[in-house]
Order: C-alpha cells, then sequence, then structure tokens
C-alpha cells in the first residue's frame, strides 16, 4: 500500500512515430488537486486520458486506489467507475435529457435501482446549481451548463478522483466561471483531481501541486506558488509569460 | 456590346417558361383524351376493384413490406456491425453480402430465393417467410451501409464519455451509440422503406394466391379481365397512399433531425 492514490511510473506512450509521452512519473496524493499546464502539443492531454485507460500506454505503469489498471488482466471497465473524467468538448449523450444522462450508468453499470440512480442525480445535479434543467436535452443547455451536467453525470458513480481535460477551454468566457465555481466546490469538499487547464489563476489558487509539461515530459512541478508564481526552467518561464501577458509577446521565435 | 449578365439571365429565364410552354401545347394537341379517358379513367371497373384493392392487395402491400422492413432491419444492423467488426472474416462476409444483394436484381434473389432455398435446405418455408426472407434480403443489403454510416457519424467523444463511465465496448454501443446512429439515419432509412414499397411488386414471383395478392398483382389481374388501364391507375394510387406520406415524413425528419442536432456538442 503506497501513499499515492494515483501512482505513474515510466509511462510513455507513441501515436505512430510520434512520441508524446516520454517516460512520465507522477504521484497525486489523496485529496489533492494536481493542475497539469502546458503548450498545446505537449502531451497534457494524453496523460490525462492515460489514466484512465482511454489511451492504452505503450510503456509504464499506471495505478490508481491500488489497482495497477496498466495489468493485462485488469477489470477496466469496473475500474473507470471510480475514475470520473469530464472532457473539453463536454460529450453528454445527445439523445438523452439530463436525468437520463445522470441515470444511464448509474443503472447499466452499477445496477442502481431507478429510484436510487434518480436520487443520486437529482444530489448532484443540486450541486452543480442545475436543479430546474432535470428535464432538458442537452442541446438546450448552453456550453457552461452542459459542462456543469458532464460533472454531476461523472460524480454520480461516486468517483475517487475526478480528471478534467481542459474543462473550460470550448466555453464562452463568460460561462468559464460557473464551471471553475464547481470545481473549486469539489477541490474544497476532498475530491482527488488531476485537471489539464490553462486558466492559471485556478491552478494558482486551488491546487496543491502545478505540472508544468513540454515536449512530452514534465519539465517543473511543485506547489503553485513556485511553479507559477516563481518558475526555475526556462521553458516554463516562457510559457508563463505568454500566457499570463500575451499581448506583450511577439510571436515565438523559430527554434 | 454584349448583353449585361442580368439581362442574360432574364432572357434565359423567359427561353425556359418558353420551351415548358411549347412541351405543354404538343402535348395537349397530339394526344388523344378521350382514348386516354377511357384508357385510364373508367369509372366500372374502378368500382368493382373496391373494397377488395384496399382490404386485401394494399393490406398486402403494407404487411409485405413491413415484414420485409423489420427483417431487413435487424439484418441490416447485424451487416453493419460486421463491416465494422475488428474480426477481418466478418468483414468480408458483410461486403461480400451486401455487395451482391445491392448488384444483382431484386427479382433473380426473389426467384432464387423462392426456388432455391427449398433445393438446398430441403424445407418449404411458408409464404410470408418467404416473402420476408426476400424482401429483407434484399433490403437488409442497402440498409447495412446507411446503417454503418450512421454508426460512424457518432461523434467518438459519445463512446468516450460511455466508456469512461464503466460501460463496455458493447454496452456503449448497444446504450448510447446505435440509439444515435438511428436518429441521424431515419430519413434515409424511411426512403430505403419507400423502396422497399415498391419493390414488394416483385414477389408476384412467388406465385401467391388470390388472398395473398399485394397491389401490383392484383392489379395486372384485374387488367387482364378488363378492357382498360383504369386497374393499373388505381394500384398505382394505392402505392402513393403508402409512399407520399412516407415521403412527408423523411422529409419531415431531416428538418427536425438538423435543427435538433445544430447545438449538439461534437
Amino acid at each position: 500500500m503506497s501513499d499515492s492514490f494515483v501512482e505513474i511510473t515510466g509511462l510513455k506512450k507513441s501515436f505512430g512515430p510520434l512520441e508524446v509521452l516520454k517516460n512520465i512519473d507522477l504521484q497525486v496524493n489523496r485529496g489533492d488537486v494536481v493542475c497539469i499546464i502546458g503548450p498545446s502539443g505537449s502531451g497534457k492531454s494524453t496523460l490525462l486520458r492515460c489514466v484512465n485507460l482511454l489511451e492504452e500506454p505503450n510503456d509504464g505503469k499506471i495505478v490508481v486506489n491500488d489497482v495497477e489498471l496498466t495489468h493485462p488482466d485488469v477489470d477496466i471497465d469496473t475500474a473507470r467507475t471510480k475514475i470520473g473524467m469530464v472532457f473539453q468538448s463536454f460529450n453528454l449523450f445527445s439523445h438523452l435529457n439530463v436525468l437520463a444522462n445522470l441515470t444511464v450508468a448509474q443503472r447499466k453499470v452499477l445496477k442502481r435501482s431507478e429510484e436510487e440512480s434518480r436520487r443520486i442525480a437529482l444530489h448532484n445535479l443540486d450541486r452543480v446549481g442545475l436543479s430546474d434543467k432535470v428535464h432538458s436535452m442537452p442541446a438546450q443547455l448552453s456550453g457552461g451548463q452542459q459542462q456543469r451536467v458532464a460533472i454531476a453525470r461523472a460524480l454520480s458513480m461516486d468517483p475517487e478522483v475526478m480528471l478534467f481535460d481542459e474543462p473550460t477551454s470550448a466555453l464562452d468566457p463568460e460561462l468559464v466561471g460557473d464551471v471553475l465555481g464547481v470545481m473549486r466546490q469539489l477541490a474544497d469538499e476532498g475530491m482527488t483531481m488531476l485537471v489539464v487547464t490553462h486558466e492559471m489563476q485556478f491552478a494558482r489558487e486551488v491546487a496543491d501541486k502545478v505540472i508544468f509539461m513540454d515536449g512530452g515530459y514534465i519539465v517543473e512541478e511543485g506547489p503553485a506558488a513556485d511553479v507559477i508564481g516563481n518558475p526555475q526552467e526556462e521553458r516554463t518561464q516562457s510559457f508563463l509569460a505568454r500566457v499570463l501577458d500575451p499581448t506583450h509577446h511577439g510571436p515565438k521565435d523559430p527554434e | 456590346m454584349a448583353m449585361s449578365k442580368r439581362k442574360r439571365a432574364e432572357y434565359i429565364r423567359y427561353a425556359q417558361y418558353g420551351i415548358l410552354l411549347v412541351v405543354v401545347v404538343l402535348v395537349a394537341v397530339l394526344a388523344d383524351w378521350g382514348q386516354i379517358q377511357r384508357a385510364f379513367f373508367n369509372v366500372d371497373i374502378a368500382k368493382s376493384m373496391f373494397p377488395s384493392v384496399i382490404t386485401v392487395a394494399l393490406k398486402n402491400t403494407i404487411i409485405y413490406t413491413a415484414l420485409g422492413f423489420g427483417f431487413g432491419l435487424a439484418l441490416g444492423l447485424v451487416l453493419a456491425l460486421m463491416k465494422l467488426s475488428s474480426v477481418a472474416p466478418y468483414r468480408w462476409i458483410a461486403t461480400v453480402y451486401i455487395e451482391f444483394f445491392r448488384g444483382v436484381p431484386a427479382l433473380l434473389v426473389f426467384i432464387g430465393i423462392y426456388y432455391g432455398v427449398p433445393i438446398a435446405f430441403q424445407m418449404q418455408f411458408p409464404p410470408l417467410t418467404t416473402v420476408m426472407l426476400a424482401l429483407g434480403g434484399v433490403g437488409a443489403a442497402y440498409m447495412a451501409e446507411t446503417i454503418r454510416a450512421g454508426i460512424q457519424a457518432v461523434p467518438k467523444g459519445q463512446v468516450e464519455a460511455a466508456r469512461s463511465l464503466g460501460m463496455s465496448q458493447s454496452r456503449a454501443m448497444i446504450t448510447i451509440v446505435i440509439p444515435q446512429a438511428f436518429r441521424i439515419i431515419l430519413p434515409p432509412l424511411t426512403n430505403e422503406l419507400i423502396l422497399l414499397t415498391k419493390d414488394s411488386s416483385l414477389i408476384y414471383i412467388l406465385g401467391l394466391f388470390r388472398e395473398q395478392y399485394e397491389l401490383t398483382k392484383f392489379g395486372r389481374e384485374t387488367l387482364s379481365r378488363s378492357p382498360s388501364l383504369t386497374p393499373i391507375l388505381i394500384a398505382g394510387l394505392c402505392y402513393l397512399i403508402i409512399t407520399l406520406p412516407l415521403g412527408y415524413l423523411s422529409r419531415y425528419l431531416e428538418r427536425r433531425g438538423t435543427s435538433g442536432r445544430k447545438k449538439v456538442s461534437a
């Protein structure tokens, strides 16, 4: 039994000839919020998608809650019920209303009764502040509402860790706050969270640990105050300068 | 000085109306309206066809089409899943089936099933079963490709979301992908149903009894006893009773589908 709730060692992932993750080691303690930042193409989304094996790693070991997901005999479907995931594009089931989005996996996977799954769904809709949208179809909701429903859907499975893959990147700016508010509340309640994000303010205020990735490596990691407030690596510094102050930098120099 | 573009477009439009007028006048002058009326609009013959044209022929056409469509849909779904299978032989079998039954005239398939199956398997199916196998077998080839396209049109994120919630591949397929695929392909599927309705006219080859006649056979049978083409007209109108609402339904579903999916996330 290790201290870490999520433990990744020697993780490698390639898409064809393209090496996206080159030997990643990462530990996440129970109850921690870890924010993963970095330029596009740095492998941060792929890393997150490896944690619930939506991407099959080429090499390395992934252990979540003492279950080795990379073991060939693992029951990945059961393991995934404990790992909630929230996508950039929400991915609500477009043919089901909000309530059915929240209950379908409870019923079909966890085999909960209709009554129980409904109760849990309503409770989680309330947590994200959308109790009045129970019978809406996804297409009738704003992006921010859809993403909060997606969070409630993941929470309805009673996960022990939540993965967020750029949850606010597809949202209009004025809707970002609602989603970040829900995430902050989850963090306060002690949920273990891995968050790929460009929201530096969120990372700074909520993250217990910030990871900066570039070119398939973890370049720098540590408390938010250090990695964002006082980065040591040159690549981290130049990335943060661009993100935090985008108007004062010319195009990136060709390498 | 050349004509302006706008002027030219105007003249071309006039020319189109002109051509239409000429054709209409020619047809009106050249056709023998008296003969046409006697040939197609014999009220007595038309009356003599009722009510059995509705209670027998139209009913049978609907029953045959429904049986064929139901079986074809089920087989088409299986074929579509086989085409998307990771097991190569499944893909091959589905491809051969689809290419064969799409490429061969339905009439030949019907003859083959009607005469071939009893010989090959030493068994005689009841007529309705033969109709179902014949119509459905041909319809499945077309529907399989439509269903496959529908399944592939469901955004990948839907499967990822389902899998991330712990659904197995097949559970995600049944609960999430196939229902969405059918919503997408409802308009083209309705068109398949229209085509199948008309293909049901080919089962006259199965040598049916009088009470088993569908519209075309019924019309031809009446025709053989009457000096007028009226039965053909009546039969044709009866097909329209089925196909026009279906065509309307298809367009309605298409409109609803596009407006309903506009805002749905990728």
